[in-house]
């Protein structure tokens, strides 16, 4: 699904070059659910601006779902936007004017997807996450969890390939999160790739596949990292600590 | 699509509704402007009767002393009118399609009922040719013919709002009225018809009402029938009326019908011989100076639309752009206020070029709902200037046609796009990642 391969983006001002990704390559299969772990300023957003097309990258390719997304247009990178990916944020990301249905509504209108289909996906998508009866609900009428369950619905009502969550219980109580983070795991079980980016470890320990960044790279434990950094054994570090 | 775009722009309408109260106001105001003066333009500067305007020519001779030209400021130009002697002797040649010299005059009306009062009515003296060549509209029966003209007839056509006030607006065809002192059989009624401007006398007034009554210009002599229009003669004359017709003052206003180039070419040939034999019987002393100028030329010399009106044309649709301008800023704000909403919905598949339209459709509810309020202001503004330029008049002068309304709309989206288009530009180059972990 995602293959990048030496993939660079360098982030310039007037007096500082900032190399948010350095020759980063990762190859995440169909199906695959991949948590990506690493200190702020690794590079994970990044990773994921640039994987969900956001983003443009300086160098290297990267091919989506066995197409070569380097030199497409906007408009063709809206259209994979829309009909590949499904994005989900920490801060929910919901339009405020609008309730949830018309929320949930948002990409399917830029696919162009007609009135009557439109009204059953969303309401497909909706009861996905346990949330029909809110339907008339504006995001201010909803609890932190509530608001995050209409963003993943919007996120799956297309049925993407891909679901990119950039920290999708970062706002989220420990109990709020594992709905979230069930609801991932039925999705990825259905079939739809799943990257998560988190800098939760018990969260990330869910996930089958776990890839660490540092400094814009792909983390090479066997040669980059002191493995008792990384004991599974040792006891648990404070999450405020943890690297 | 756009149903969506509407909902949406609708949305940020009522989201700020001070703003948006602003930005149509803003719209509003300049649109109110610049169809104001659109308008007056529009009504003095618009072919009175399109599709004949290049075969109806006006006729001038010059008579004039040799000593100074009749116009010091255009000494090029012959009279504006021509002398009742000149009008005679062209009358009498046949190459024109239709022809027709008249005057304007005053003559008073005596009502059958002895409740109205005599009253003065403005009368357009004339020829039959008169009414087919301008394409006067009838409501019943129609004008007089050659016969009646040869034979003096005491004949008239009536005005619809004369009519109105002499028999209740029924078919009055038969009926006598008394006019100056001798009755006169009605045999037609004028429909409303008020050309604007007034073309086929533009000397003495391109705004002026149209004529309440048609009699023949063969009554002139026998009813001594005067011009209330302008007159003006080189050589001063004394006696009688006829001796007045007989001098070189200029007062009526000539037109031929001259359906081809080559019928054109043959009459300008005839009023240049014709100006040679006055030469030779030593009556037209200046050179050759005529003049063949069909209905758009003859506007144009005859300065219809004041420099001052296309000054004002100018300035009001500047006003416009200043005031679209001048939302750009506010526009922009707006705009990028909504970035974060926008890096989400570019996230959901939304491209540059759908962000750019749904932002320009916003401008554009904007713009239109500017536009009414700016067509209704400009109601009140033609209306003060009706009440400058035409009080007293039968109808308004400027009005708001189909036309205009059509121009004000597209002013308003004119308008829209250039308050917009460079916001709107703005917005939809907004980076999506820049904003989406932002919120």
């Amino acid at each position: 699904m995602i293959d990048m391969d030496g993939v660079s983006k360098i982030y310039r001002t007037e007096h500082v070059e900032t190399h948010a990704l350095s020759t980063f390559t990762v190859s995440v299969e169909s199906g695959e659910f991949v948590a990506v772990m690493g200190p702020s300023g690794s590079g994970k957003t990044t990773f994921l601006n640039v994987a969900g097309l956001l983003d443009v990258f300086d160098g290297g390719s990267y091919r989506l779902d066995g197409e070569d997304v380097s030199r497409l247009s906007d408009r063709a990178m809206s259209r994979i936007r829309n009909e590949k990916i499904g994005f989900i944020f920490q801060s929910f990301n919901l339009i405020p004017d609008l309730d949830v249905f018309d929320n949930v509504d948002v990409p399917l209108r830029y696919r162009g997807v007609g009135a009557r289909e439109r009204k059953s996906l969303i309401e497909e998508a909706v009861a996905t996450v346990g949330l029909s009866s809110r339907l008339k609900h504006r995001p201010a009428q909803l609890s932190g969890g509530q608001q995050q369950r209409v963003a993943v619905a919007r996120a799956i009502v297309g049925k993407p390939k891909l679901i990119l969550a950039d920290e999708p219980t970062g706002n989220l109580d420990s109990a709020m999160a594992t709905e979230i983070l069930t609801l991932l795991e039925e999705i990825n079980a259905a079939g739809t790739t799943v990257v998560m980016v988190t800098h939760d470890p018990e969260l990330a320990a869910r996930a089958p596949r776990q890839i660490h960044m540092l400094d814009g790279r792909l983390m090479d434990f066997s040669r980059d990292v002191p493995a008792p950094l990384f004991d599974p054994s040792r006891p648990r570090l404070d999450p405020v600590l943890s690297v | 699509m756009l149903a969506y775009q509407l909902r949406i722009a609708a949305n940020s309408l009522r989201r700020t509704p001070v703003l948006s109260a602003l930005l149509v106001a803003g719209i509003a105001l300049g649109v109110a402007v610049a169809t104001t003066f659109v308008t007056t333009f529009h009504v003095m500067a618009s072919d009175p009767i399109p599709g004949k305007s290049r075969q109806l020519f006006y006729v001038q001779v010059d008579n004039w002393t040799p000593d100074r030209p009749w116009d010091r400021d255009r000494p090029e130009e012959p009279p504006d009118q021509l002398s009742w002697r000149e009008v005679q002797n062209l009358l009498a040649s046949d190459l024109p399609a239709r022809q027709a010299a008249s005057f304007k005059a005053n003559l008073t009306v005596h009502p059958e009922s002895r409740e109205e009062r005599p009253f003065r009515a403005l009368t357009r003296v004339t020829r039959p040719d008169f009414f087919e060549m301008f394409e006067v509209p009838f409501l019943y029966g129609g004008p007089w013919d050659a016969a009646a003209e040869a034979a003096r007839s005491p004949v008239v056509v009536l005005g619809e709002a004369t009519n109105r006030r002499l028999f209740g607006g029924d078919d009055s065809v038969g009926r006598t009225v008394r006019i100056e002192d001798r009755p006169f059989t009605v045999l037609g009624v004028v429909a409303p018809w008020a050309p604007r401007p007034k073309f086929y006398d533009v000397t003495n007034g391109a705004l002026q009402d149209p004529e309440e009554l048609y009699v023949p210009l063969s009554l002139t002599l026998e009813m001594e029938i005067r011009s209330a229009g302008n007159t003006s003669n080189w050589k001063p004359w004394d006696g009688e009326f006829a001796d007045f017709l007989e001098s070189e003052s200029v007062w009526l206003q000539m037109w031929v019908e001259l359906p081809t180039a080559q019928a054109r070419q043959e009459y300008e040939d005839f009023l240049a011989a014709y100006v040679h034999e006055q030469q030779q019987v030593g009556r037209l002393t200046r050179p050759v100076n005529n003049r063949l100028r069909d209905v758009r030329e003859w506007m144009t010399v005859s300065e219809v639309v004041p420099p001052e009106a296309k000054t004002m044309l100018i300035i009001g649709l500047l006003f416009l752009l200043v005031c679209s301008i001048n939302l750009i800023g506010i526009l922009l704000g707006k705009f990028l206020g909504r970035a974060p909403e926008v890096g989400v919905r570019r996230a959901l598949g939304a491209s540059r070029g759908s962000v750019f339209a749904q932002h320009l459709v916003e401008c554009e509810v904007v713009a239109l709902l500017g536009g009414a309020v700016g067509l209704a202001l400009s109601t009140v503004t033609l209306r003060v200037l009706n009440r400058l330029f035409t009080e007293g008049a039968e109808r308004e002068l400027f009005t708001l046609d189909l036309t205009m309304l059509g121009a004000g709309v597209a002013l308003a989206l004119a308008a829209g796009i250039v308050a917009g288009a460079y916001p709107a530009w703005r917005i939809c180059r907004v980076a999506p990642a820049t904003y989406l972990k932002q919120q």
